[in-house]
């Protein structure tokens, strides 16, 4: 059984990647229910989606119980640690959309509170950007990120199922750089956690 | 084809959102006719049954409002066919009137209407919560609790509504049409027949609904004496506590009562009208402690306390009524198990969440026109002198306008309010009054509102934000879709109507809008400013890649002014040490801030 809740603004595609865990995990023939939330806005505005693996009714993760967080924005992270389990695990692209009251406010990203927060738990930063960038494409980010989040082995799914889940979501003629972005993802874990002992 | 797994064969397994599982379901139960009024949450319903209705055997449409869209499935229920109609519980309100005749007159093919209400109001103006409408019109409320129940329950609520001649309600909420679940099909049976008969019931003038008002009690006691009566609920567990629940509220009791690490008897109601009152009567006498967990109001509770006391049955009762469970907002486990931890007297405290992020409030998208159209109204008002204007505005993407900068908004209650308010303002107020509509609210309830005003003679200014698309729901067809359906010209309408003063801008071309609108806040009587350039987000999806631009701050000539971001505001905008920038990844092109009326230092250029 494990939890996770993906967490970033409106246009990133936060409910994609979820969507591609939790097919990926009925593929194996394993129970998954799958929750979102944003409110008004069609762009810009603030997405969590909770996506739960095994036996539970409850879409919605409660309080202190998800085993990862997946943030695709560094204050929208910050946003749903309340969710997260004292030893979860956050996986982090570091990307920065400033909300529009700070701006007319003429106010910084608020970097502290963020350094402060994250502080408690352990992060896996992915420059999913950067490597997608240098892939050639900048829309293959997101399975930069799938990378990273399988290769924590927290989801418990099998690499093969992950990539059908791909297959189904995402456009074909990305599908090279597509695997490549997933196995750059996957060296990130690893390598953090070599670099960390 | 997107949707196309909705087709798929009968025993196949998919992960489907609960929308896309009720779709499937009209599909098992053979409707042929389908209609609504976008609404989140049950607006993808429509999305796909746009696309798909036809490959279905559903002939699909999506109607001016939702009254319209109960009307149009009545009428097929009427001559033998199965109709669905379908909205959020706020479009229920709008679809009343004709949905307490629908309950009188009975049906004869299958008729089912769906609700989505959203508790927490995640994206409406309330929580009503539905099965009181249901109970008030008295037609049968189903409550599924997951989008497998969702489907099963509707194919079920056909059988039952033409077993009874009578309309069925489900119920469904934000945690059951917006999640995603494993939903396994069931076969896709025969559609009806159409087979019409003249039918006095449908004419209800005095005499006829004097009659029916006889039958409608008769098809309940029909229902409450059938085979349907506990076929929707469940019962298990053993306990001497019996928590009864229903719909999403469900879906976290066992989560709650294991974090508590104790027992209770559960009895999920699928049927709370009529309430199987005998079998539940049954479980509550064995009870020592009856608690009642749901979603929205006391509904279920009150049904059964009231039972209670004509059996003279005393048990000691949590619920809503006693405060015992909280009234307002969503379930989940955690409130679910606070509420039990009363139950059981043993402590609950769930741990707060992590606090402190800036609020990120919601937006307009980056080169939306409705930002433009509100730079250069407040700027034409500030122009004209006019400081504290009451500013009525609608539901739609526009209603972000409340937010700072533009502060316009000053009055929103429902579809189409923005315009039966001005008469209201302009009749009292010292103040102006300028009002704010889109182009799909106009055509579902603002047209009445218009006739009234200008019939009336109130003088306000109404802007009409034609963006010819339904945008917050996720972009439906309006009543200006055309090809292949008749399009409707709003300025016709508007000038159809008698309204004189009727201006038309495009709001990209600030320095034009500026001048048009200080002409029409100059009118002394009614008069209607059209606003229409296309949503940035429809735009977008037609624009081929060579066209798509990229605006920046160039630094040397920015003078720190913050106009930009002070009063103009794209989404796009950041401030990092004192400078403006433009997030590359979010401007869309549109070039509005490069005018002068936003930069008057021509700072903001296009990146070559
Ligand atoms: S309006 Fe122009 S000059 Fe003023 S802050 Fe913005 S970019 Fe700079
Ligand atoms: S061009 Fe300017 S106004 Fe338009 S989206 Fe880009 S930053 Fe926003």
């Amino acid at each position: 059984m494990v939890s996770i809740v993906f967490a970033g603004v409106g246009g990133q595609g936060v409910i994609t990647v979820a969507m591609i865990i939790g097919k990926a995990a009925v593929m194996e023939e394993r129970n998954a229910l799958m929750t979102e939330l944003h409110g008004m806005a069609q762009r810009g505005g603030r997405i969590s989606v909770d996506v739960r693996i095994g036996d539970y009714r409850s879409a919605i993760i409660p309080i202190r119980s998800a085993d990862l967080l997946v943030g695709f924005e560094e204050l929208e992270a910050v946003r749903n640690l309340g969710k997260l389990r004292k030893d979860g695990i956050v996986i982090l692209n570091r990307r920065r959309v400033h909300p529009v009251s700070m701006t007319i406010r003429k106010m910084d990203y608020p970097d502290d509170l963020i350094r402060e927060q994250l502080e408690k738990f352990q992060v896996i930063d992915v420059d999913a950007d950067g490597i997608a960038f240098k892939l050639g494409n900048k829309r293959v980010a997101n399975t930069v990120m799938i990378g990273a989040l399988h290769s924590t082995g927290v989801l418990g799914l099998r690499e093969e199922s992950i990539i059908r889940a791909i297959q189904g979501s995402l456009p074909d003629k990305l599908w090279e750089v597509n695997m490549k972005a997933l196995e750059e993802g996957k060296k990130i874990v690893p390598l953090q956690a070599a670099r960390t002992k | 084809m997107p949707y196309d797994v909705l087709l798929g064969q009968e025993g196949k397994k998919e992960f489907l959102l609960g929308n896309e599982a009720v779709v499937r379901g009209i599909y098992e139960a053979g409707v042929s006719v389908a209609s609504t009024y976008p609404g989140t949450p049950s607006s993808e319903i429509g999305d796909i049954l746009y696309v798909l209705g036809n490959r279905m055997g559903i002939k699909f449409e999506f109607a001016t409002n939702e009254k319209v869209a109960l009307e149009i499935g009545a009428a097929a229920a009427s001559g033998g066919l199965r109709s669905f109609v379908f909205m959020k519980h706020v479009g229920l309100n709008v679809a009343m009137d004709s949905f307490v005749s629908l309950a009188e007159s009975g049906v004869r093919g299958g008729m089912v209407v769906l609700s989505a209400d959203d508790p927490s109001m995640h994206s409406s103006q309330s929580e009503q919560d539905n099965r009181y409408i249901g109970k008030f019109v008295k037609s049968v409320v189903l409550e599924p609790s997951n989008p497998q129940e969702l489907k099963d329950f509707i194919v079920a609520a056909f059988d039952l509504s033409e077993f009874a001649g009578h309309p069925v309600l489900v119920r469904s909420t934000t945690r059951i049409s917006h999640v995603r679940a494993v939903v396994k099909f069931g076969k896709p049976r025969e559609k009806n027949e159409w087979n019409y008969r003249k039918n006095p019931s449908l004419v209800l003038i005095p005499e006829n609904a004097y009659k029916a008002q006889e039958s409608l009690w008769q098809r309940i006691v029909k229902v409450s004496k059938s085979k349907y009566a506990n076929y929707f609920n469940r019962t298990y567990g053993s306990s001497d506590t019996l928590i009864i629940t229903s719909g999403s509220a469900y879906n976290y009791v066992e989560e709650a009562l294991s974090k508590l690490m104790k027992e209770a008897r559960i009895l999920k109601v699928g049927m709370s009208f009529p309430l199987d009152t005998e079998g539940i009567m049954q479980e509550v006498r064995k009870a020592e402690k009856v608690v009642f967990v749901e979603e929205g109001g006391p509904f279920i509770e009150e049904q059964v306390l009231a039972e209670c006391a004509l059996q003279s049955v005393s048990k000691k009762f949590y619920g809503k009524s006693n405060g015992m469970v909280p009234y307002s907002y969503e379930m989940d486990v955690d409130r679910v198990a606070s509420s039990l931890s009363r139950v059981f007297e043993v402590d609950y405290e769930p741990v707060q969440s992590a606090g402190g992020a800036p609020n990120r409030e919601p937006v307009l998208c980056p080169g939306c026109p409705h930002r433009a159209t509100y730079y250069v109204a407040t700027l034409a008002m500030r122009q004209k002198g006019i400081r504290s204007p009451i500013a009525p505005t609608d539901i739609g993407c526009y209603t972000l306008g409340f937010y700072d900068p533009y502060r316009l908004g000053d009055f929103c209650y429902s579809m189409g309010s923005s315009i039966g308010s001005s008469s209201g303002f302009s009749m009292v107020a010292k103040e102006k009054v300028i009002s704010f509509i889109g182009d799909s609210t106009f055509f579902h309830a603002g047209i009445p509102a218009l006739v009234n005003a200008y019939h009336n003679n109130h003088n306000f200014l109404l802007v009409i934000m034609d963006n010819s698309t339904t945008a917050m729901t996720g972009g439906q067809p309006t009543p200006e879709t055309s090809p292949p359906f008749n399009r409707v010209d709003i300025e016709s309408v508007v000038r159809g109507i008698g309204i004189k003063d009727v201006f038309i801008i495009d709001p990209y071309d600030l320095k034009d809008s500026l001048e048009t609108f200080k002409k029409a806040l100059s009118s002394e009587r009614l008069s209607v400013v059209i606003s229409r350039r296309e949503c940035a987000l429809e735009a977008d999806r037609k624009k081929p890649l060579s066209e798509l631009k990229v605006f920046q701050v160039n630094q040397d000539k920015c003078t720190r002014c913050y106009n930009c971001i002070r009063n103009f505001s794209c989404a796009a905008f950041y401030t990092e040490e004192g400078r403006v920038k433009i997030d590359p990844e979010l401007c869309d092109g549109c070039s509005v801030c490069s005018e002068p009326l936003v930069c008057p230092f021509n700072a903001i250029e296009v990146v070559e």
